[in-house]
C-alpha cells in the first residue's frame, strides 16, 4: 500500500529525515516511535500529501505521490478519502458550528446521500452522540479528539495516519482508544514517542533516530529486548532509584498512564 | 546602518507616511522604500500588497459606491489613502526582512526580555497556524467552498484571539512568579 523510498525531507537548511526506506501492507497495524523533533510528524504529513520529500520517492498503491499529481481532481478525491490525519492538536482540525457538522464536512462534499446515517454511526461508536448538537469547541480535549476521529472515519478511509493521539487523553480514554484502533480494519500508522504504550497500539513498529534515521523496522517484543536499540533512539532514560534504602541508576521505561 | 538606526528611521518614516498628504511626497516614499528593498524588492512588494489587498479592496469600493452616490468623489482621495497604506505595508515588511529586534533592544534588559517573550509567541503561533493549514487542507476533500473558507477563517481567528489571551495571562503570572514586577 505504502512504499518509501530514501525519502529525506529538510526544512530551513536542518535534516527533518533522512534516508528513510519502508513499505507497509494493506491491514497492517504500525508503530512509528521516536523521541519529539525526530521526524515523527514529518513524516506523516508526507504520507498524507500536505508535504513533499526533498529527496527520494514514496508511492501510495503503486503510484508516486507528487504536488503535479495532488493537483488532479480525481486523484486528490480519491486519495483525501483513503489516506486521512488525525493531528496531534484537535483544535487544529475542527472549525465547523456543531459536532455534527464537523463529522458531516466529509461526507457533504463527496456529496454522499446517508450523511445522516453516516455521522450518527460514528459518532455512537467513537462515544460523541450526545454532543452533536454541541459546537466542538466548547468540548474536553479528549471529546475534541473523538469527535476528529469521528470525522476521518466517517469516510471510510484505507489508511489512517494518527499523530500521538493518545496525547490529550486521560488513562481511561488511552485504554477505550487502544482498543478502539485494534478492532478497526484499517491499516493503521501510529506515531508515539512512549514505548509502552507503543507495544499496544501495533504489532510491528518502526524507530526514528535522533539523527532522523529509520533504526528499526519490525516487531516491537524484539525491540523491547534490545537495549543499545532503545538507548541510541533515546527511548528509555536512566535516573536514581531507592530501593530498600540502597540507591542505584539503571535504564528504565516508565509505565504509560 | 545599525538596528536600532533603522527601528528610528522606520518610525520616522511611519510619522511622515501618516501625517503628509502630499501625492507626490508618499510616491517619492515608496520609490525611496523600493530602492532600499533592493533585491528584496519582488518579495517584500508581493507581501505588502497580499496584507493590504483584502481591506483596501473593500475600503475603497464602500468609498467610491457611497462618494458616487452622494456625488462627492474623489480619485485623489482614493489614490492618496491606497498609496499611503502600501508605502506603510512596504516599510513594514521591509523592516521585517533587515531589522533584528534583539540587536535593536540590546540596550534595555526589559525590552529584550520583552522582545524575547513576543518573538518566542510568533514562533509558537506560526507552528501552529501552519498545522490549522495542513489539517484544513487534509479535510478538504475537494476544493472548499466560500462557507466552509469563512467558518475555518473564523475558527482559526477565534482559536488563536482564546490562545493569545490566555497565554498572555500565563506569561504574566510566571514574570509575576519570578520576580518580574517586583521593582
Amino acid at each position: 500500500m505504502i512504499e518509501l523510498e530514501r525519502v529525506g525531507y529538510a526544512y530551513g537548511g536542518r535534516t527533518v529525515l533522512d534516508e528513510l526506506s519502508f513499505s507497509m501492507a494493506p491491514g497492517e497495524k504500525t508503530v512509528l516511535l521516536g523521541v519529539n523533533g525526530s521526524g515523527k510528524s514529518t513524516l506523516l504529513k508526507i504520507l498524507n500529501g500536505l508535504i513533499f520529500p526533498c529527496r527520494g520517492r514514496w508511492r501510495y498503491k503503486g503510484r508516486e505521490i507528487t504536488a503535479r499529481l495532488l493537483k488532479d481532481r480525481d486523484f486528490s478525491r480519491t486519495f483525501r478519502r483513503q489516506v486521512v490525519l488525525l493531528f496531534q492538536s484537535p483544535e487544529a482540525m475542527i472549525f465547523n458550528p456543531t459536532v455534527f457538522d464537523e463529522i458531516a464536512f466529509g461526507p457533504r462534499q463527496l456529496g454522499l446521500e446517508d450523511v445522516d446515517d453516516r455521522v450518527r454511526h460514528w459518532a455512537g461508536r467513537v462515544g460523541v452522540d450526545a454532543f452533536l448538537d454541541r459546537p466542538p469547541f466548547d468540548l474536553s480535549g479528549g471529546e475534541k479528539q473523538k469527535v476528529c476521529l469521528a470525522a476521518l472515519l466517517v469516510l471510510e478511509p484505507e489508511l489512517l495516519l494518527l499523530d500521538e493521539p493518545t496525547a490529550n487523553l486521560d488513562p481511561r480514554s488511552t485504554g477505550w482508544l487502544v482498543d478502539f484502533l485494534q478492532d478497526l480494519p484499517v491499516t493503521t500508522l501510529v506515531t508515539t514517542h512512549n514505548l509502552s504504550l507503543g507495544a499496544e497500539l501495533g504489532e510491528r513498529t518502526l524507530v526514528l533516530s535522533e539523527e532522523h534515521r529509520l533504526i528499526y523496522d519490525g516487531r516491537i517484543d524484539d525491540l523491547l529486548g534490545d537495549r543499545e536499540k532503545l538507548i541510541e533512539a533515546n527511548l528509555v532514560h536512566r535516573h536514581r532509584h531507592r530501593h530498600d534504602g540502597t540507591e542505584h541508576r539503571h535504564y528504565h521505561v516508565h509505565q504509560w498512564k | 546602518m545599525s538596528d536600532r538606526l533603522m527601528l528610528l528611521t522606520y518610525l520616522a518614516g511611519v510619522l511622515l507616511a501618516t501625517s503628509l498628504h502630499d501625492l507626490r511626497v508618499l510616491g517619492a516614499g515608496l520609490l525611496l522604500t523600493a530602492a532600499l528593498c533592493g533585491r528584496a524588492l519582488p518579495r517584500v512588494l508581493r507581501r505588502a500588497v497580499l496584507a493590504i489587498l483584502l481591506f483596501n479592496s473593500v475600503v475603497t469600493v464602500s468609498y467610491v459606491a457611497l462618494s458616487l452616490w452622494q456625488g462627492t468623489f474623489s480619485p485623489r482621495y482614493v489614490l492618496l489613502v491606497n498609496l499611503r497604506v502600501l508605502l506603510l505595508a512596504t516599510m513594514t515588511f521591509l523592516l521585517a526582512e533587515r531589522f533584528n529586534p534583539f540587536r535593536a533592544f540590546a540596550f534595555s534588559p526589559s525590552l529584550l526580555f520583552l522582545t524575547s517573550l513576543c518573538y518566542s509567541q510568533v514562533l509558537t503561533l506560526r507552528r501552529l497556524f501552519g498545522e490549522f493549514r495542513h489539517a484544513f487542507r487534509s479535510r478538504s476533500i475537494v476544493r472548499p467552498g466560500l462557507r466552509d473558507l469563512y467558518r475555518h477563517g473564523a475558527a482559526t481567528a477565534a482559536f488563536f484571539m482564546r490562545k493569545s489571551v490566555s497565554d498572555a495571562g500565563e506569561i504574566a503570572r510566571a514574570m509575576t512568579s519570578r520576580g518580574f514586577f517586583n521593582d
